[in-house]
């Protein structure tokens, strides 16, 4: 790789592919003793061509590759696309497939945060236990998503329009049971991480991020509410159903790496809060609108932001009057955020051992970072 | 920053830099589109970022129209107090594409001008390290993203 | 050594009896074996080859399936029936028979010979752990307190050697970091072992056991007992001090490089030297082999007791691991000159204190 020059008295280690926990990526350290100097991000290891790929395909069949940008926020990623079609072409969801689709997001979020944790936790040396508690969690939410769409993971439920599904019988007492669970589960979480002592130690005041630098670096996410800055797009930009249930926005103002963690928590909670309220209200009504499946849409663009998991997911799409997309642009969360992590090291005194739990505590996703 | 709605920041845009603007308009309470000329392109920046608070990054990419032989690079910048989002672009001859980099004005452009200098062959002026992000280091290929591209090895 | 030189007797009034034949030599297997039976079975069994083989299978198979209850799986299950007690042979045997790759740029005797070295040397300190008043393999009276920790300060050098030799920049880092660690903890360790000795009059270990009779060293010697209990995790490299081995930072700290039965010698290694230190741990402050004698039968009861002791503290550690996440480097050594070794000082100051007002 082209890489910058190493500097003559630090040695170059690199993160490589191959390494538990550097994910998809390459991260290039450049490290004196324990002290890290400079971080580089080596990204484009899942480089897939999104964006050409949905130039080539109809509005319907993009959807495929969309979802599986995330597949562990699947419903977040779809849902910006469809959005932006749906502005686009000027087509009127139904009531009750908004709600629902309100309530796969923020199941969704759930995961990725569930997810997220466990990875954390694992960052600091805690033997796997929490991530395979997160990993059990994830089960109840998984068999959800297998019951209303068919799938596990990266299922397409949605589409310009509406919904594929109704939701079963017996849905919405399954959907409170998990909810009251995971709310029991929550307090084991909070007491075996954020009360624990030792992980307190390795995360308080660990790679502080002010919060004009968090503007200035183009943070997104819990990384952008860790800091204090209140931007949410289910709140500046509402889309389905977020206008019509009660929920909060959270900031933490520490900054550091234990309240991002703190705001990741405390999203969950919000989450099971919406799933609740959605599944006591949801209206009746149709689910799907009436749409062709070879859609046209007229010539023009527009832009959606949703609120994934990990940050403000943006689609940029570009219409000609044809079948197919002219030009989608996608901005993703993961590629802001890992310019804010290669800034860290000269913001902050990090050592070798905080690099992952400052990863962790980013949250990236790298197959949406290269699309 | 104060709070600007989208439409008195187009007028006040309009009226400061009357002849940098090539079109300007809010289609939408939560957007704006901003085109500039090229000679005047790093001068706006400037002043949208000191002047009217567009303190956020958000992302940046390009446009291939073949047709009218020109590449539109678009930058989307945010209002942080305003919360509405800027697309702040700019047109290049599709033979000679080079501008001069955003870094200077905001350095997380970085990661995204490396990705359109890559996919569409834009040159960026002064951009601090402009090596490729996403694709491979041994790619042959010419330049995914351009209307034209047969696939890598095919020039 | 009572029992060895009455049958010493018997043999050499044999000889001088001068009836040597050929139809003797059954009864003179059996006086050789019966002459030398103790030490053949303290090295066989207790504490030598078997003992520490032994628990090195049963620590790994215990780790293993009590750990994997905290995390809500059920561990090793197929091998062995539902316990899963054959599974370590299992991974044992599937070790042996794996290829042992050597990078070509490597330091090659160094590499291979460090795990052997690994497991071995903290063996030979195990030797002198008293289990009884008079079984100790390898009797060296009054320097066995200092015989210990003299080979146990070698250990640290090997996990240093194979690092470098390894040719690796993680195996390199692990192998600083090696240093680092033992540098900031082992010095309150010697310290508060002093103590220990300065209480007993003696540095002879089974003297020492013998001087907790009436009272454990744990109780006036709180202080110290605390500092070395953190002293097995820091020089077993256990959770929350695992920091040369961070899974998650270098792949595998200074063991990287190391595959096959390498990398078995490697795993085998970490138990022995846990072995090691909680055994001492053991003699040192919470009376070793002392307990109530049961069914007349002194030396088993000793043995039994002080097994006893040592198998409620691996519980004890091993499920420590589970619940900590680890310590920074830089924390270490915080923790380690600024609070073990002032606080080490402090209960020698204070041991010094008591024994020269005549108290305990």
């Amino acid at each position: 790789m082209r890489e910058p020059m190493i500097k003559p008295d630090v040695m170059r280690i690199s993160w490589g592919p191959q390494h538990p926990m550097s994910g998809q990526t390459r991260i290039l350290l450049d490290v004196d003793g324990e002290r890290v100097h400079r971080i580089i991000a080596d990204l484009g290891f899942t480089h897939r061509g999104i964006e050409k790929i949905l130039e080539n395909r109809t509005f319907f069949s993009g959807i495929i590759p969309v979802d599986r940008m995330a597949m562990v926020d699947t419903a977040n990623m779809s849902i910006g696309y469809v959005t932006a079609i749906e502005k686009a072409a000027g087509i009127e969801v139904p009531e009750r497939a908004k709600w629902i689709r309100t309530l796969v997001c923020e199941m969704s979020r759930i995961n990725s945060h569930l997810y997220a944790f466990g990875l954390q936790a694992e960052s600091t040396g805690y033997f796997p236990a929490v991530f395979l508690w997160t990993t059990v969690d994830r089960e109840i939410l998984l068999d959800l998503f297998e019951e209303l769409t068919g799938a596990r993971w990266s299922f397409n439920f949605f589409f310009p329009g509406g919904v594929h599904q109704d939701l079963p019988d017996g849905f919405r007492e399954k959907v409170l049971k998990a909810v009251k669970y995971l709310r029991g589960r929550f307090k084991d979480y909070w007491g075996a991480m954020v009360e624990n002592p030792l992980f307190e130690n390795r995360c308080n005041g660990v790679a502080i991020l002010e919060p004009k630098d968090a503007l200035r670096l183009g943070a997104t996410g819990p990384v952008l509410r860790g800091s204090g800055i209140d931007i949410d797009m289910r709140r500046d930009e509402p889309y389905d159903a977020y206008g019509d249930v009660e929920w909060e926005v959270i900031t933490e103002d520490a900054c550091d790496v234990m309240a991002r963690t703190k705001v990741r928590f405390h999203e969950i909670g919000q989450a099971l809060n919406i799933m609740e309220q959605i599944a006591q209200k949801i209206p009746d009504g149709p689910v799907k609108g009436r749409v062709n499946a070879f859609m046209r849409v007229p010539e023009g663009e527009c832009i959606s932001r949703v609120e994934a998991g990990r940050g403000e997911l943006g689609f940029h799409l570009f219409t000609n009057g044809t079948g197919n997309p002219y030009r989608v642009k996608i901005n993703s969360p993961t590629l802001r955020n890992m310019y804010v992590f290669e800034r860290l090291a000269e913001l902050n005194e990090v050592f070798i051992a905080d690099i992952p739990v400052i990863i962790n505590s980013i949250d990236p996703w790298y197959l949406d970072a290269d699309r | 920053m104060s709070k600007i709605s989208a439409a008195d920041f187009v007028k006040a845009f309009q009226k400061a830099h009357p002849k940098a603007v090539k079109s300007i308009e809010s289609t939408d309470p939560r957007r704006a589109n901003l085109v500039v000329n090229n000679e005047s392109f790093l001068d706006a920046a400037k002043s949208l970022r000191d002047n009217f608070g567009f303190l956020m990054p958000v992302s940046g990419g390009a446009i291939d129209y073949p047709d009218d032989n020109r590449i539109q690079m678009i930058y989307y910048l945010m209002h942080p107090s305003s919360r509405f989002m800027l697309t702040y672009r700019v047109d290049l001859n599709r033979d000679d594409p080079n501008m001069p980099s955003l870094t200077p004005v905001w350095e997380a452009m970085s990661f995204h001008e490396r990705e359109a200098h890559e996919m569409f062959g834009i040159e960026f002026e002064d951009h601090p390290n402009m090596i490729p992000l996403l694709l491979p280091p041994e790619w042959k290929g010419g330049h995914p993203l351009l209307k034209d591209f047969k696939g890598e090895g095919k020039q | 050594m009572n029992s060895n030189t009455l049958f010493a007797g018997t043999l050499t009034s044999l000889v001088q009896a001068n009836q040597f034949s050929l139809l003797n030599i059954p009864s003179m297997i059996i006086e050789f074996l019966a002459l030398n039976s103790k030490p053949l079975l303290q090295v066989l069994l207790l504490p030598g080859l078997g003992f520490i083989l032994g628990f090195a299978i049963f620590a790994v198979w215990f780790e293993r399936k009590f750990l994997a209850r905290a995390m809500l799986r059920v561990g090793p299950y197929y091998c062995g029936g539902r316990s899963g007690v054959l599974q370590v042979f299992a991974d044992f045997l599937k070790l042996f028979m794996k290829e042992i790759i050597i990078p070509a740029s490597i330091d090659w005797p160094f590499f291979v010979a460090m795990p052997v070295f690994l497991s071995t040397i903290p063996s030979l300190a195990l030797l002198l752990i008293p289990f009884d008043s008079n079984w100790v393999l390898w009797d060296v009276g009054s320097l066995s307190l200092p015989m210990f920790f003299a080979i146990m300060g070698i250990s640290p050098l090997i996990p240093i050697f194979s690092g470098w030799a390894s040719n690796n920049k993680y195996s390199f880092i692990g192998a600083w970091r090696v240093a680092y660690m033992y540098i900031s903890g082992e010095i309150s360790l010697v310290i508060c072992a002093a103590g220990v000795a300065i209480m007993a009059g003696s540095m002879d270990l089974v003297k020492i056991v013998e001087a907790q009779r009436s009272m454990w060293f744990a109780v006036p010697q709180f202080i110290g007992f605390i500092l070395f209990f953190l002293g097995i995790f820091i020089e077993s490299e256990r959770t929350p001090f695992d920091i040369p081995v961070a899974e998650v930072e270098l792949v595998f700290g200074w063991r990287t490089e190391y595959s096959g039965i390498l990398f078995g010698f490697t795993m085998m290694a970490e138990y022995v030297l846990f072995q090691a230190w909680t055994l001492m741990f053991v003699t040192l402050y919470l009376g070793g082999f002392n307990g109530p004698v049961i069914m007349g039968m002194p030396t088993a009861s000793h043995i039994f007791w002080l097994l006893a002791k040592f198998m409620v503290l691996v519980v004890f550690i091993i499920l420590l691991r589970c619940v900590f996440p680890r310590l920074r480097m830089d924390q270490m050594i915080t923790l380690g000159w600024k609070y073990m070794t002032p606080l080490a000082l402090l209960n020698l100051f204070f041991v010094i204190v008591m024994k020269m007002l005549g108290g305990v």
